[in-house]
């Protein structure tokens, strides 16, 4: 057998297979197994499936991953654009130090950033301190802290950096000799962005979208420490299920509803976003 | 012929007796055969300064292996992950379910001469028990979980009914925890103390129905204590089912108090335990060491730097009326009003229940 330049990347699709197939392999296993007196004893039993099918919490829950996620991802793109064509556009020594700006909130771990949105959010925080100062409310706006408004608003900052640095690494591969040539022959801005910019960039969108819907439609700890009594995600309930509970086939079910869920909305924004014209024209360039 | 099998644990032993023997010369001989034992506690129960009377008397190192939660604790045990631990640390109410599991080792008494100063609360109890009778965990340390509240927005010590009362809607929060929420909300609508943890699931209807109508007045729920003392801290809370902690924490910087309602009184009691699988040489030195949590100098120094009150009566009259009154020993009825939150024969359903409530 000749090698191949491909054959690299043997080794890490083996690890990630293996890595991804035995844990799932053991949820799969759990969730017909049964509990008693906190022994998971080993069965085939549909206990599990069948409290999953029939609970309309659960699946409200994974619903609610999915829409945040999906959201997420349209917040993070329709920010992340501007920010990551502005980027293209700096001076190469400019670029490295706005990228390591942009990165800055991710060095920061999860839990000070959350603690330091309380600061900043709360009833008595630096919003609520500013606006009443300047007359513009007589009272904290208690909406925005502890609310899915919270929510939404922390996992789109969150998320930005991943967002922009996929559109920029594929904003930066357009070639500019083709927006001239749409300017040249009278294109606007506004159709130069949207016949020629967009299409050549949503490889970039879309392993940008990818990751931040995978990202933010799992993410337990924001909304569980900063969205208040609408905090509640699937994900925190499976870590109840497997902690507290002790029900790890209930667990294991859901756990495996949830990311077969997540899978298919994945591979459908995927399908589509790589559908289009400039897509395929791309890709197919490789 | 009999086998000699050294495993990886009496090796590690082994050798860390040696270490210690060497090092300690004639004073580490005569308890060389345990140099250290392992402790999984929660760091609030066993600082190091709490533990050194005990290094200092038996010469054996107590090393701490702080727990991150109930459920951990006991997955570890379940999963044989926890080969280390030596001494464990069940909660009361869930002592049942390591005895159940065979986690834990079946105790003699009359190794632990300091129980005769439990106060009977702690004796009493059965939770202890196995099927068979015997006793499996000692209670050692308790407290109680009140209401913190911001004494000066609340001009009357709270109650249970404050924290569903629209008149405080957005200034209160609940823990994220099935097991208390729900018999606080049992409590409200009027179901008595000896019956809130064993509700029939039309009474947990009933609950269900006064936790979602509490939900609007809720700022949030609350997740860890350290979470809960910065929502109170920030003014986001001004009354809370809670633990200590945030009272000790703000009392100098706010004007803080602490409600115990008369409904019946949350309280939490921590068990010394000896997990089954400990290997014989160390089981001696494992009931000093139980004997030790029920002496003087263990509940003196937590009584000091933790505000923490053990099981044991030893030290009670020689603390101030002040430091009484910090741990609760002040008013001995207390014990009365006690209620232990227990997990229910139907706590699937309670966990139901607190799930769908939040999603709601």
């Amino acid at each position: 057998m000749t090698f191949r330049q491909s054959h690299l990347a043997l080794p890490v699709a083996v690890a990630i297979m293996a890595g991804c197939i035995a844990p799932l392999a053991v949820l799969v296993a759990f969730s017909f197994y049964e509990v008693e007196d906190f022994d998971l004893i080993p069965a085939f039993s549909f206990r599990a499936w069948g409290d999953l099918a029939t609970s309309t919490t659960d699946w409200f829950l994974i619903g609610k991953a999915v829409l945040s996620g999906v959201a997420t991802t349209v917040f993070t793109a329709l920010l992340g654009f501007p920010v990551a064509l502005a980027l293209t556009r700096l001076a190469t020594s400019a670029k490295g130090l706005a990228i390591i700006v942009l990165l800055t909130p991710l060095y920061t771990g999860e839990i000070v950033r959350i603690y330091a949105w309380r600061i900043v959010l709360g009833g008595e925080g630096l919003v609520n301190t500013l606006l009443l100062g300047l007359g513009l409310i007589d009272e904290p706006l208690k909406f925005l802290l502890f609310s899915p408004f919270t929510i939404g608003l922390v996992l789109t900052y969150n998320n930005l950096p991943f967002m922009v640095l996929a559109i920029w690494v594929s904003a930066e591969m357009v070639d500019r000799r083709l927006i001239e040539a749409a300017r040249d022959l009278g294109a606007r801005p506004v159709d130069a962005f949207f016949r020629v910019i967009f299409p050549l960039t949503t490889p970039g969108l879309a392993a940008g979208s990818l990751t931040v819907f995978a990202l933010s439609a799992g993410e337990m700890l924001t909304p569980s420490l900063l969205g208040g009594t609408s905090g509640a995600t699937a994900m925190a309930l499976v870590d109840n299920l497997f902690g507290t509970a002790f029900d790890w086939p209930l667990a294991s079910a859901l756990a495996l509803a949830l990311l077969a869920t997540l899978f298919l909305v994945a591979s459908a924004m995927a399908g589509l976003l790589l559908r289009l014209k400039g897509a395929r024209a791309v890709i197919g360039r490789a | 012929m009999q086998r000699f099998i050294l495993n990886r644990r009496q090796m590690l032993g082994g050798l860390a007796a040696g270490a210690g023997l060497s090092l300690l010369g004639p004073m580490g001989r005569a308890s060389a055969a345990v140099s250290e034992i392992v402790w999984a506690t929660w760091d609030s129960n066993g600082h190091p300064e709490y533990v050194e009377a005990f290094e200092k008397a038996t010469g054996t190192k107590v090393k701490l292996s702080f727990l991150s939660s109930e459920d951990a604790q006991f997955a570890a045990l379940k999963t044989g992950s926890a080969a280390d631990w030596d001494v464990v640390n069940p909660s009361l109410n869930q002592a049942r379910r390591y005895i159940k599991a065979g986690e834990l080792m079946p105790l003699d008494l009359t190794k632990v001469p300091n129980l005769a100063h439990m106060y009977d609360v702690f004796k009493a109890t059965e939770k202890v028990k196995g099927e068979d009778g015997q006793t499996y965990a000692i209670p050692y340390l308790w407290g109680l979980n009140p209401i913190v509240y911001r004494a000066d927005i609340h001009t009357e010590e709270p109650t249970y009914s404050t924290l569903f009362d629209p008149k405080f809607k957005g200034q209160l929060a609940m823990r994220d925890y099935a097991l208390e929420s729900i018999a606080i909300a049992a409590l409200h609508i009027g179901i008595p103390r000896d019956r809130a943890f064993l509700l029939t699931s039309d009474e947990l209807a009933e609950v269900k129905k006064a936790l979602i109508a509490q939900k609007p007045l809720l700022r949030t729920y609350w997740q860890t204590i350290g979470d809960l003392t910065n929502l109170i801290a920030t003014g986001e809370v001004t009354a809370a089912f809670s633990w200590r902690v945030p009272y000790d924490a703000l009392k100098d910087k706010m004007k803080v108090a602490m409600a115990k309602p008369k409904a019946g009184i949350m309280g939490w009691c921590d068990c010394f335990a000896i997990p089954s699988s400990l290997p014989e040489e160390k089981i001696e030195t494992a009931y000093k060491f139980a004997d030790y949590l029920l002496g003087a100098d263990y509940a003196s120094t937590i009584a000091e730097i933790g505000n923490y009150a053990t099981t044991s009566s030893i030290i009670r009259d020689k603390l101030t009326p002040e430091k009484q009154e910090a741990i609760f020993i002040d008013d001995l009825s207390v014990m009365q009003n006690f209620m232990w939150p227990e997990a229910p024969e139907n706590y699937s359903e309670w966990l139901k229940v607190w799930n769908e409530v939040k999603a709601a």
